[in-house]
């Protein structure tokens, strides 16, 4: 159920921002500067590429008005204290009132909206939330109400998107921007306005035809996104979080088996089996440890991983925060780093793949 | 007075009449928005406390204004637990001691089915009735409940400590657990529902439970139960016996305990 800002309870944070020097270099260079949020990610490469790069994806299909929208929906169903609290800076910014914001946090029914942008809503709530998945049946009521199918395809990537800042700023208690959050209510966020709105709206150079080479981990969900800057964006950090070494292939690949489990995904779970057998285990040890949550074949810190990932699909931040910190004293900072963002990536890449339901 | 003197006497009127009724009506617009927000707050508490006691997207639909409901079978894992001797011993003690001491019974067994993802949905005199996977699905659920129960066994040892230490008597429970198909909605009439689940599930769950007291055991549970779990468990197969509604001999297995290290498949 979602809760309005002042009700989420929110931990301290799990990691401490991080100076890596190439990278402030890099993000300055590509996206106008690092932050708080890309320094404390920053010990990972994959993880602070996908959390810079994400977020700035072009929108190429749905109106500007409907991500805003849907930013600030996301944010709230997903319980995300420091996005949730940006997203309502920014939609203040656009000149939405604090009390149309109310109402769309509250109630869509009672928003003053037309039944497109409702249904729109309904959709971002119910993709976010997964409990279920969004049936085919909704994507087809938005068709019917006009909505392309490719503005549908690039609605549930950034849909997914903000899931996974959502986690990564959940698990790790990243502290709320109080400044930007008072800029949207203040006499210079308004005065502001044009050249702030102008700036979150900023996006990185994407490719928009880009077509997964076969193999590649999750390509039948990246293909799901084809004509999209998202495709492109979506395999270069599947990629990226499969190749880095910090944690084996083999729990990432358990990872991924346990949330398309969890979320009764028909085509993740044949992925994630088809990479599980490409480390060793037979389809025997994949059932076995799916079914378990444990597997002989994992070491210490892989199983405590293992335990941790179900709690990710379905949370509240405090519960999740207090978990996460206690697997971070279990196997280490960086490990954690690279599990949160793991995780995260998995809830979005299976959620994406109801696109091919 | 001149007739000008009287006309701008009358326009000031008309004026200030005009702003008191415009001070007036802002002042009632900002009550019925104060009004508006707090039943909104309301609302959403009442979502949130009532999201615990049934599925999300039943809370959603309740609130919507169709307000249609579909029950729906969902495989589910039931756990019953009960007071061995309880009876007798609130004969003995004073109502206030036996309260409390079964307040903090519940508070413990809640604690421990809460921390393997199941939900305390009733209690019935000194028994609890907790389910897994029934407000979301839930594909470990057999061995959340089976993990629940012997966390509950180790809250029920460290709980006797502390009565041990106020001289009160000791508690003994039973714990059957059992999963199968059940029917999940909001049941009841205009003046009383509540979201819940039927089904013979319940009932065998029930009856297993009151089997630890034949079969001299704490934590019992079903094949149904059995078939999900792996290795690490430690079970051992008890007489198979008959109960009411049964055609067959139930068979059950006491859990002795888990290692959480992964046996070799």
């Amino acid at each position: 159920m979602a809760q309005l800002l002042n009700e989420i309870e929110w931990d301290a944070p799990l990691v401490p921002p991080v100076v890596v020097p190439e990278w402030e270099t890099e993000a300055k260079q590509r996206f106008g500067g690092s932050s708080d949020y890309l320094r404390r990610v920053a010990p990972v490469p994959w993880l602070r590429e996908a959390c810079a790069s994400w977020v700035l994806c072009p929108i190429t299909e749905l109106p500007l008005r409907l991500a805003d929208l849907m930013f600030l929906v996301v944010s709230q169903e997903n319980a995300c204290r420091y996005c949730y609290g940006a997203a309502r800076a920014h939609m203040r910014m656009l000149g939405y009132s604090e009390r149309v914001i109310g109402q769309i946090e509250r109630e869509i029914q009672l928003a003053e909206l037309d039944e497109k942008d409702q249904a729109f809503i309904r959709f971002c709530r119910n993709l976010a939330r997964s409990n279920p998945r969004p049936a085919r049946a909704q994507r087809d009521e938005l068709m019917r109400l006009g909505f392309s199918p490719l503005q549908i395809k690039e609605a549930a990537f950034l849909i997914v998107a903000h899931c996974f800042s959502n986690r990564v700023a959940s698990f790790l208690a990243l502290p709320p921007v109080v400044t930007y959050e008072r800029l949207g209510r203040s006499f210079l966020g308004r005065l502001l306005r044009p050249i702030l709105v102008t700036a979150n709206r900023r996006s990185v150079p994407v490719p928009a035809n880009f077509v997964a080479p076969e193999g590649a981990p999750f390509a039948r969900v990246t293909g799901a996104l084809a004509g999209l800057p998202a495709a492109y964006l979506l395999d270069r950090t599947l990629n990226g979080a499969f190749d880095s070494p910090i944690l084996s292939r083999r729990i990432k690949a358990l990872m991924f088996g346990v949330i398309a489990r969890m979320l009764e995904c028909s085509f993740c779970q044949p992925e994630s089996r088809k990479l599980l057998r490409s480390e060793g285990f037979n389809d025997e040890e994949v059932d076995a440890s799916l079914a378990s949550l444990s597997s002989p074949k994992l070491d210490a810190r892989e199983s405590a991983i293992l335990s941790w990932v179900r709690e990710t699909v379905r949370y509240q931040p405090s519960q999740i925060q207090k978990r996460t910190r206690a697997l971070s004293e279990a196997i280490g900072p960086q490990a954690m780093l690279e599990a949160v963002g793991v995780a995260a990536l998995a809830n979005s890449t299976v959620r994406v793949a109801m696109l091919l339901e | 007075m001149t007739p000008p003197a009287l006309l701008w006497l009358l326009i000031l009127a008309a004026f200030l009449g005009l702003l008191v009724f415009v001070l007036r009506q802002r002042r009632q617009i900002h009550q019925i928005e104060r009004l508006l927000d707090d039943t909104h707050g309301r609302l959403e508490r009442l979502q949130l406390h009532f999201a615990r006691f049934a599925p999300e997207d039943v809370v959603e639909r309740l609130t919507e204004p169709s307000g249609d409901l579909i029950a729906s079978r969902r495989m589910v894992t039931v756990l019953f637990a009960d007071l061995k001797g309880f009876t007798a011993m609130c004969d003995r003690l004073d109502p206030e001691l036996v309260l409390q001491i079964l307040n903090g019974y519940f508070r413990e067994m809640s604690q421990a089915v809460t921390a393997h993802h199941g939900r305390v949905t009733e209690f019935i005199g000194d028994g609890l009735l907790a389910l897994f996977g029934a407000l979301e699905p839930n594909p470990w659920q057999a061995q959340d409940a089976v993990l629940g129960a012997l966390t509950m066994r180790e809250a029920l040892a460290r709980y006797n400590v502390t009565l041990r230490e106020r001289s009160l008597p000791e508690l003994e429970v039973g714990i059957g657990i059992h999963r199968g198909e059940l029917l999940a909605g909001v049941m009841g009439n205009e003046e009383l529902s509540k979201f819940g689940v039927v089904g013979d599930t319940i009932n065998v769950a029930s009856r297993v439970e009151r089997l630890t007291r034949e079969l001299a055991a704490d934590l019992l549970i079903t094949e149904e139960v059995r078939s999900q779990l792996d290795s690490r468990f430690r079970l051992r197969a008890m007489p198979a016996v008959t109960v009411k509604g049964k055609p067959e001999p139930l068979k059950t297995y006491q859990v002795d305990g888990v290692s959480m290290t992964a046996q070799p498949a």
